[in-house]
């Protein structure tokens, strides 16, 4: 059960770095606005 | 039998030399590989769908990606890779989405405003890298006015030197129904090529290996580009389109092969001298691919005495910007300002420093255990294989006039580079 716990709280801690981290965003960003640029010339 | 800190510090600062002239070394040899790969698409010519064309070479990419890291360092080190960074994965499958929206709209851009004005709009990729690079990476920081002009320079002429050799090597383009559509287009390519290198050089510093990250880059390839392809055609065009296009899928799988070679020595140039150095060295493929065109293909025969010259001027000038640059390389106070950055990566998502340090030093951390193949990377290897000599041995060899001894020229050219590169990247990294 600790170890269950540890690996929960590992990967909420992972999960929660990468989505406030700004360098996620960017590319993530620029990605949508991208397929919708796609979107929009076909 | 320790080195003492002076001497420790002394030695490192030889490393990063080393390390900074492979950078270097991996940018031009992606430059001369990336170009290459345009050779075998140059033999197709039916007329397929553009996007049949990047999915087919997508196709060759995905087997050459995933059978060549398990033959160089093996499985088991990508599954320790991931194990350590899986955050990683996620930026990686990015990467490999970015690559693949940007690849289609550049189809869009070449249709409505021809080669010779989309090629500058979306190559300003590598300015956009140094940005990237300057805010979120701390590159050039602290390097001096020289090094920035050396970089920005250089940037800029080959920038310049690109623009000329794309008007020269494009023939008379029709304009498309919506000029302003490719323009916008073209534009996106680039602000999305250059946003891509945010995941590779975050991986960088955070130690994965270049042949880790590549691995997971391209499913994302693959993923979007399968989505793209049948959203935009349809189930049924597609495989019409590739069942048509049987006897030349061996020549777009091999352009895919070569470009992964090319594309593996760019993210070691992303990793040894950063994403505001790598991307304009590596952006040198043009050269290769007119090289090759030209040489080879005989595309400019019989132009005008002008083209010539735009071609000679512009290779010059593209020349005397990776000149620029490969002399700017990272000052001491730079090189500080890297290992920051790679702290904040070790900070924020809990990786051992000692073993960030170790990677971008290019060498094993302590107690990590060796590369080692087992059979599964066998399999892998043994797959992509079958794949390409089934396709090879049903490919149609294609009727069209080529020179062939410059062919062998440039062929050996690259081999030499791939040989002097590799060699270089084996024993001073051991390709970590």
């Amino acid at each position: 059960m600790t170890n269950g716990t540890g690996t929960s709280q590992q990967s909420r801690n992972l999960f929660s770095s990468v989505l406030t981290d700004i360098q996620f965003w960017v590319p993530v960003a620029v990605l949508l606005a991208g397929l919708l640029l796609l979107e929009w010339i076909r | 039998m320790s080195a003492s800190p002076i001497t420790a510090g002394a030695t490192l600062s030889a490393r990063s030399r080393t390390l900074q002239l492979l950078g270097i070394l991996s940018g031009l040899t992606a430059g001369a590989w990336l170009g290459a790969a345009e050779a075998p698409t140059k033999l197709v010519t039916l007329g397929l769908s553009p996007m049949v064309i990047s999915l087919v070479m997508v196709i060759g990419v995905f087997l050459a990606r995933w059978s060549l890291p398990a033959l160089i360092l093996g499985s088991s080190s990508i599954s320790a890779d991931a194990r350590r960074a899986p955050h990683l994965i996620v930026w990686a499958i990015l990467a490999g989405c970015l690559w693949a929206v940007a690849n289609t709209l550049t189809v869009y851009a070449i249709r409505d405003i021809g080669l010779s004005i989309a090629f500058p709009l979306w190559n300003s990729n590598s300015l956009l890298g140094i940005l990237w690079g300057f805010l979120f990476f701390n590159e050039l920081r602290g390097a001096g006015l020289s090094r920035w002009l050396g970089v920005l320079g250089g940037t800029l002429v080959m920038c310049i030197g690109a623009a000329i050799l794309a008007i020269a090597s494009s023939g008379a383009h029709t304009p498309g129904a919506n000029p302003a559509h490719g323009i916008l287009a073209a534009l996106g390519a680039g602000v999305l090529w250059g946003t891509m290198y945010i995941p590779y050089r975050k991986a960088y510093l955070s130690g994965m290996n270049p042949l880790s990250f590549v691995t997971f880059f391209t499913i994302g390839e693959l993923g979007m580009m399968s989505t793209l392809s049948f959203g935009t055609l349809g189930s049924q065009y597609l495989f019409a389109q590739l069942s048509a296009a049987r006897g030349v899928i061996f020549w777009l799988m091999l352009g895919g092969f070569i470009w992964v070679i090319g594309d593996l020595f760019q993210q070691y140039a992303a990793k040894y001298v950063g994403i505001s150095r790598g991307i304009p060295l590596s952006n040198t493929n043009q050269l290769w691919g007119l090289l090759w065109g030209v040489l080879v293909f005989g595309e400019l025969h019989g132009r005008s005495t002008i083209t010539y010259t735009q071609v000679i001027g512009g290779s010059l000038l593209m020349i005397l910007g990776v000149a620029a640059i490969a002399l700017a390389s990272a000052s001491p106070k730079e090189s500080a300002q890297w290992k920051a950055a790679a702290l904040r990566e070790s900070d924020r998502y809990g990786l051992s420093p000692d073993f960030v340090e170790a990677r971008m030093d290019g060498r094993q951390s302590i107690g990590e255990t060796a590369p080692s193949r087992g059979i599964i990377d066998w399999i892998f290897v043994a797959v992509a294989t079958a794949v390409f000599v089934y396709f090879a041995s049903i490919a149609r060899v294609p009727n069209i006039p080529a020179h062939w001894t410059p062919a062998i020229f440039l062929s050996i050219a690259s081999l030499i580079l791939l040989a002097v590169c590799g060699l270089r990247l084996w024993r001073t990294t051991r390709f970590q």
